[in-house]
């Protein structure tokens, strides 16, 4: 898409009462957006940047108390915040990581199929539109270890070879097993994407490869994915973005535990600002992961230009 | 494109096949969980498909307490919350989108920063929300959910409704403004007819993004408003559960989002990437 600058609708010249209103028309239809908008975001954000220089802590009744960078200071030297950050990051790297890789398979193999594909990606697609909430109660019941159906068929497929694990009790694999639920539910929005990627190559793009001798997985590295990367791009960085948030499947299936295995920066920064009530920490550390988000955000938004410029235009 | 030999064919079958029932299975374990007694539930080997498919738990999950579980009182709050807040952000949303496609008020800039205020993160404007909502009372009201709600709808409205506005031809508003229309008026009674299925859309995805919203539900919430993702969870942790209940509650909650996947599958992609991807 070019570049367009200024108004797109042509100037009839007939009096400057009219060329006043398509002046101002358009500031004035966006401007309720950008008071609403103004309202519910930026007053909250002053609000958390004063409050991030200040202890207060609602449980003791002090009074806020200026302390300075403190709660940053604090944030840095928490380990518990370390930890939240190890397995936000574990999550982001190998959960997306893995939502990309097996995304980008199922989209090839269903990019095959000719009047099967809207149906099968339909169904595909049934995960990526549940609430997460509910996601993570189906897996509470897959994963219940007593009477899950996950043990069920491990003891079933090898003859009771394998003992079923306590998937969300066990602090080795808890993490795991969160990680797990979110690959099923968003791995099908990486087959949506790279899907949509796909049908914009050029069918004599792919035939040209084919007569140069590519066929197969060499087209498929070489010509394919070298085509899709924007696109894989622009679908990594929404789930990074997410990922960052990640709460609900948390809350539901293991409250941050066992002890704090299952910690999520979103959870921990929920534990401290409404279950310790401690009000400048928690404004600290949701400063940091705003500052986060808005560097991935611009990136975000940089790219998705070039993407709507360039092959899925 | 050539025919692959069969045994590629096949290959691909059982992957997809594969695929389809693990991404599908646990939503139809739900929907069979919430068929069965606490006996079928609590049994091992599992019981694969309950002997009876009666409603008795959805009757029962559905009625309000004490003798039932509070799910319709969900319903009805995901309901209004989510009618509201689609309501809002697309009435207030609508007008800026075309504008900001049409002219570019403030540059790139202002657009930008819309869109950015979609992907701040939940638990960061929690706090500071929760402290307003307090002052004002307003806690535990249909009212500071749809707010809260609207800081991330407005901004999706705004700029899903942007790309379809910007893939209209410009010729139709020119020769309406040039026959005497206002530009609102080119807004209003040309462009957005046009896009009358782009709204449509834009609405849905709205809709479902409250009706899944959780966090703030969880925070802002306590008795009077309850909506289905969080009426979910809180019987999970309590003191008996009982599965099949829940699970029927999780299968209502989760039917106007199966319907959508069925219904918008061509414009998933562009929504659920904010417009980034057109397919």
């Amino acid at each position: 898409m070019a570049t367009r600058v200024g108004p797109e609708v042509a100037v009839p010249a007939r009096s400057s009462a009219a060329v006043r209103r398509l002046r101002w028309t358009p500031v004035l239809m966006v401007l309720p957006a950008v008071a609403v908008l103004l309202a519910i975001t930026v007053f909250p954000l002053l609000y958390t940047l004063r409050l991030t220089v200040v202890s207060w802590e609602l449980t003791t009744g002090f009074p806020p108390a200026f302390v300075g960078l403190q709660n940053f200071v604090r944030v840095f030297g928490d380990p518990r915040f370390g930890n939240a950050m190890k397995n936000t990051g574990l999550l982001v790297l190998v959960g997306v990581g893995a939502q990309t890789v097996l995304g980008t398979a199922l989209a090839l193999e269903l990019n095959q199929l000719r009047r099967a594909r809207t149906t099968v990606l339909s169904l595909l697609l049934i995960p990526v539109m549940i609430a997460p909430v509910i996601a993570g109660f189906q897996f509470r019941m897959i994963y219940n270890d007593q009477f899950g159906p996950l043990n069920y068929l491990l003891d079933l497929l090898t003859h009771g070879a394998v003992r079923g694990a306590a998937w969300l009790a066990d602090p080795r694999i808890a993490l795991w097993a969160v990680m797990a639920t979110d690959v099923w539910q968003w791995t099908p929005f990486m087959t949506l994407v790279v899907l949509a990627g796909l049908q914009a190559i050029p069918g004599e793009l792919l035939e040209a490869a084919e007569v140069d001798g590519a066929a197969g997985p060499q087209a498929v590295w070489h010509v394919v994915l070298p085509l899709l990367l924007p696109v894989i791009v622009v679908g990594v960085l929404v789930r990074v973005m997410d990922t960052f948030k990640l709460f609900d499947i948390v809350y539901q299936l293991t409250a941050g535990g066992p002890g704090s295995v299952t910690e999520t920066i979103a959870f921990y920064t929920y534990l401290q600002g409404f279950k310790f009530f401690s009000l400048g920490y928690t404004s600290a550390m949701a400063f940091i992961q705003l500052a986060v988000i808005t560097v991935v955000a611009q990136v975000f938004l940089r790219y998705q230009r070039r993407v709507r410029a360039g092959i899925a235009a | 494109m050539r025919r692959r030999p069969l045994a590629r064919r096949l290959l691909s079958a059982a992957v997809l096949g594969a695929a389809l029932v693990v991404f599908l299975f646990p939503v139809v374990w739900m929907l069979l969980t919430s068929f069965k007694t606490n006996a079928e539930f609590f049994s091992y080997p599992p019981v694969l498909i309950p002997k009876s498919f009666a409603l008795t738990n959805y009757l029962n999950a559905m009625r309000m307490p004490p003798d039932g579980r509070g799910g319709i009182q969900g319903v009805r709050d995901s309901l209004i919350v989510s009618l509201s807040s689609m309501a809002v952000s697309v009435l207030v949303g609508a007008p800026a989108a075309y504008s900001f496609a049409r002219f570019r008020p403030g540059g790139e800039h202002l657009s930008f920063w819309v869109l950015s205020t979609r992907m701040f993160p939940p638990v960061a404007s929690a706090l500071p929300l929760f402290l307003v909502f307090r002052f004002l009372h307003l806690l535990d009201t249909y009212w500071a959910l749809i707010a809260a709600n609207t800081i991330f709808n407005l901004p999706f409205v705004i700029w899903l409704l942007k790309g379809f506005f910007e893939d209209l031809p410009v010729e139709l508003e020119e020769a309406a403004v040039i026959d005497g229309t206002t530009v609102f008026g080119a807004f209003r009674r040309v462009a957005l007819p046009l896009v009358a299925p782009g709204v449509v859309v834009t609405a849905l995805f709205s809709f479902i993004f409250t009706w899944n919203e959780f966090m703030f539900a969880l925070l802002f919430t306590r008795s009077d408003v309850r909506t289905l993702t969080i009426i979910v969870p809180s019987l999970v942790g309590g003191h008996e559960i009982l599965w099949g209940q829940i699970a029927a509650v999780g299968v209502v909650a989760i039917i106007p989002n199966v319907v959508l996947a069925l219904l918008l599958q061509r414009f998933l992609v562009r929504g659920l990437t904010l417009g980034a991807v057109k397919g």
